[in-house]
């Protein structure tokens, strides 16, 4: 099964093919970076002395903000600021990597020394390309109206209000609320030793409730949130305060009436959205291109070949508009693509980054991704879904006499050696072909191989 | 590439505290961070990356009226961070009042910093060239096994860190510490049957590192005895946890006496206090003073002093853990773990017993020793317990074969009753640490 949120497509934000030190958007103003393409180049150069093949300065400019609010009141608000650059020096596939979040020359200077450290060889200097390319995002997978950074803290704060009130008040036995608003803005550019200068601008929020239930001395939790790369106009439209908080509520409560999950190996119904969870741990992972050219990955060796259910095709698009995982251009300034993983059950690509798609002779597919300026870019999922299938969810379930239909994850781990489980928060037991009582906390295992090949169905 | 001791992180602190007072702040907050970071991994016996890093941060707190806000900031301009203040100011102003918010009464702490031990100059004085040859050679070493067939690679880290916290009520204390860690990944096994292991090691002082032939030994040890594993019947039955499994075990112990998670009642041990929720074998400390382990410090992140806090002594839970807030809510003395908007732990330990891992393992006619887990199944509101795990068979108190694909599954409140045997080899490798313990009856779920 796959379920999509499709978010109403806003007329495309054209980008502008001229050179600025900042990021300029219909809808974002622009954000100025303290530093010049010439400072960069210079810098670039420098760190291409000792004989690198590649460098790149990936510079970064974050803010956010959050809100708390518990025991009915709006307790805490923070505003965090941050800011610095990474330079990466690539000599066959050895990096060097060295970051500040100092912008003075000096420090650029030792940051270029450091990250060249790796060379010291005295190796023929390359030659910065003379005119650099630069690029702004044409269209624009944000999907907003009203930014949030720009909006005023009251309508956050009434955001967060209304959401705590719906949990409290949704049933008796909830005795305990927390609201959490969070949003946030990084701003990259990435100039590279190829003459590539891109830029572009990520803006997130997020509404997150989590909800206690008491009862009969017995205590249990729900949680719900929405969000994505959208403005706050997603409260109105797609998911309302209200269905977050209400949501959350409803978890908590049907949770006192579970049962705890039966031990054993049993037939497991993934439910909406929660089925990529379970592709993520067991697919995702081990086709990011790191793990398969050091061989690590249990699937380095599986491309071209059949290792799942013919039901099953697996996709990561980074350009789907307003999810959390989505961008317009990669953390090293490459256009993502939709990447097919799996097709019909066979291993059709991997998720590559500049490294590793010019140490594995592929196309690059824009999953070059780091988690900030002090880290160097990684292949990394972004948004990964399995495809539809073709039966009817309650077709599915019909054919269950007896499993577990898991309603909720929290979240999953893998080994490269194909182990992985994943935590369920909510389930429901499945007997002869219908839901029954609500199951609580328990783990699934498996090993990634043998799940995919016993996939029966996708819905 | 140590810190420079002329950055006047102080002057400027009281610089800022002067101006968020006149600008109508009732208390203020200014902390700095300055860290150094070196880190380097190899893989076959070439460097694969190396990093070397340095970064600043100034954070704020800020009450007025009984109400909080908090900034942070990578910019430590003196313009830039008197309009964070300005803007801080004013965000507190939406907020709501809340009685319990404000900062810790003033208390000097006692202790001279040095004699935490928390900083090593020959971390500093290393040069990247033997950085470097301390994670070749750890890896070296552990290639030599003909068993291994892949490598994650190994990784040296060096840290250093500077931390200056000044307050509007009087406070105002600074200490340098650093870190080591030196760890290797290893994977053993053919074709589709793979198995993968690490070992590590991490000191605030290099001369207590372990050596890199003992790092090797254990990462290769660890990753062959998972070779060929068997899937194994679901059944109850006694459970050894190794050091690293009772650290998990202890840091989900710490979330549920938390303060935070006390007021907030999502913690099964809430309303507890005083009552005996473990066996005569449990004692569990917090003590931020123990010179030069890994969990130490002078104050913590709002200047409160750290502190030994006795947290269950032979099962009685005898303190939760607070930073000023969680304190005052709940009317308990703060501890010195505030850490930000919440509760760390310093060095939270269970207390070692009289038994050699061996002697555990050599009493048990029948169990599981758990040696990894993976997932994240713990539910601090019931103490519920669900995880994947592997580890090896025990049958009439030798190891008889490798388990993996199993789940394990209990409830802290129970495993805290049913420890039955507690090991001598506690070691302070991570701030949470705990001996080889024995659970005398858990679910271990196979096919």
């Amino acid at each position: 099964m796959s379920k999509f949120i499709l978010f109403p497509r806003q007329k495309g934000l054209e980008g502008k093919n001229e050179f600025h030190g900042s990021i300029k958007m219909s809808g974002i103003k622009p954000r100025e970076f303290p530093l010049s393409l010439s400072e960069l180049k210079k810098t670039l150069q420098l760190a291409l002395a000792r004989g690198g093949d590649f460098a790149d300065i990936f510079l970064e400019y974050r803010t956010s903000l959050s809100i708390l609010m518990e025991e009915g009141i709006v307790k805490e608000s923070a505003e965090s600021l941050s800011s610095g650059l990474g330079l990466r020096v690539i000599r066959k596939d050895i990096t060097g990597y060295a970051y500040t979040n100092d912008f003075s020359p000096e420090k650029l200077k030792s940051v270029a020394l450091s990250a060249s450290a790796i060379c010291a060889s005295s190796g023929a200097s390359r030659k910065l390309p003379g005119r650099f390319r630069h690029h702004l995002p044409r269209g624009d997978i944000t999907r907003f109206r009203m930014q949030a950074a720009s909006r005023p803290l009251e309508e956050k704060l009434e955001l967060v209000r209304r959401a705590y009130s719906a949990a409290m008040n949704f049933d008796p036995s909830i005795k305990k609320v927390q609201v959490a608003y969070g949003e946030s803005r990084q701003d990259i550019w990435v100039v590279n030793s190829e003459g590539l200068s891109v830029m572009d601008s990520r803006p997130a929020v997020r509404l997150v409730v989590m909800a206690v239930a008491e009862k009969d001395g017995r205590r249990e939790s729900g949680f719900c949130g929405g969000g994505g790369r959208v403005g706050l106009e997603y409260f109105r439209r797609e998911m309302t305060p209200e269905f977050i908080g209400e949501e959350a509520a409803r978890e908590a409560c049907l949770l006192l009436e579970a049962v705890e999950a039966p031990a054993g190996e049993m037939t497991v119904v993934l439910g909406p959205g929660h089925s990529g969870v379970l592709i993520h741990e067991a697919v995702g992972h081990l086709l990011e291109a790191d793990f398969v050219r050091k061989k690590t990955s249990i699937l380095w060796n599986k491309l071209g070949k059949l290792v799942g259910s013919e039901q099953l095709s697996v996709y990561d698009d980074p350009t789907i508009p307003g999810f959390l995982g989505s961008y317009n251009f990669d953390d090293e300034g490459q256009k993502p693509v939709k990447t097919a993983l799996i097709e019909k059950g066979v291993v059709t690509g991997f998720l590559q980054d500049w490294l590793s798609s010019r140490l594995m002779k592929k196309e690059p597919t824009g999953h070059g991704r780091r988690q900030d300026y002090t880290c160097w870019p990684l292949p990394r999922m972004s948004n990964t879904y399995i495809d539809r299938g073709e039966y009817d969810p309650e077709e599915i379930i019909r054919s269950v006499r007896k499993g577990l239909y898991v309603s909720r994850l929290s979240g999953g781990q893998v080994e490269d050696s194909g182990e992985f489980t994943f935590s369920v928060t909510l389930g429901y037991l499945i007997e002869n072909g219908r839901l029954g009582r609500p199951v609580k906390q328990a783990t699934l295992i498996g090993h990634n191989l043998d799940i995919l090949k016993k996939i029966e169905m996708v819905g | 590439m140590k810190i420079e001791e002329n950055n006047n992180f102080r002057q400027l602190a009281e610089r800022l505290i002067d101006y968020g007072r006149a600008q109508g702040a009732d208390e203020i907050e200014i902390t700095f961070y300055d860290g150094r970071e070196f880190d380097v991994e190899v893989r076959f016996g070439r460097i694969e990356n190396l990093v070397e890093a340095s970064s600043r941060y100034c954070f704020i707190r800020i009450f007025k009226d009984r109400r909080a806000a908090s900034a942070s900031s990578s910019d430590l301009n003196l313009p830039a961070l008197r309009t964070l203040i300005r803007k801080t100011i004013k965000r507190a102003s939406l907020s709501q009042p809340d009685e319990f918010a404000g900062l810790p009464a003033s208390a000097p702490f006692k202790i001279a910093v040095d004699s935490l031990k928390l900083y090593d100059p020959e971390v500093t004085r290393m040069s990247s060239r033997e950085k470097i040859k301390l994670a070749l050679e750890t890896e070296r070493i552990a290639l030599q096994d003909k068993r291994i067939s892949n490598s994650f690679g190994a990784s040296f880290v060096t840290n250093e860190l500077k931390t200056v916290l000044v307050n509007s009520r009087g406070f105002s204390g600074e200490y340098l510490q650093t870190y080591c860690n030196l760890s290797l990944g290893l994977q053993a096994g053919q074709g589709d049957r793979l198995v993968e292991d690490y070992w590590f090691s991490s000191k605030r002082h290099l001369r207590e590192l372990d050596s890199p032939e003992e790092v090797a030994r254990k990462a290769v040890e660890r990753t062959v005895r998972q070779l060929n594993p068997k899937k194994i019947k679901t059944s109850k039955v006694p459970v050894i946890f190794e050091p690293t499994m009772t650290s998990w075990l202890l840091a989900f112990l710490f979330t549920c006496v938390s303060g935070t998670a006390v007021y907030q009642q999502t913690t099964f041990l809430a309303s507890r206090l005083g009552e005996k929720i473990g066996n005569d074998n449990i004692s569990v400390i917090d003590d931020g003073l123990l010179p030069g382990k890994l969990g130490s410090r002078p104050f913590d992140s709002e200047g409160v002093p750290t502190q030994r806090t006795v947290v269950l002594e032979k099962g009685i839970l005898k303190n939760f853990l607070c930073n000023t807030y969680a304190a005052r809510k709940l009317n308990l003395p703060p501890t010195g773990n505030g850490n930000g908007h919440g509760v760390v732990p310093n060095n939270f330990y269970l207390e070692a017993g009289q038994f050699t891992p061996e002697q555990i393992i050599k009493s048990t006619r029948e169990g599981f020793l758990l040696t990894r887990v993976i997932g994240h199944g713990l539910n601090p509101v019931t103490g519920d317990i669900s995880r994947g795990a592997s580890g090896l068979w025990i049958k009439d108190g030798e190891i008889a074969f490798p388990v993996s694909e199993v789940t394990i599954a209990g409830n802290l409140g129970r495993i805290l009753q049913e420890v039955d045997l507690v090991g001598n080899d506690l070691q302070f490798e991570n701030s949470i640490c705990g001996p080889t313990i024995r659970v005398a009856e858990m679910t271990v779920a196979g096919i």
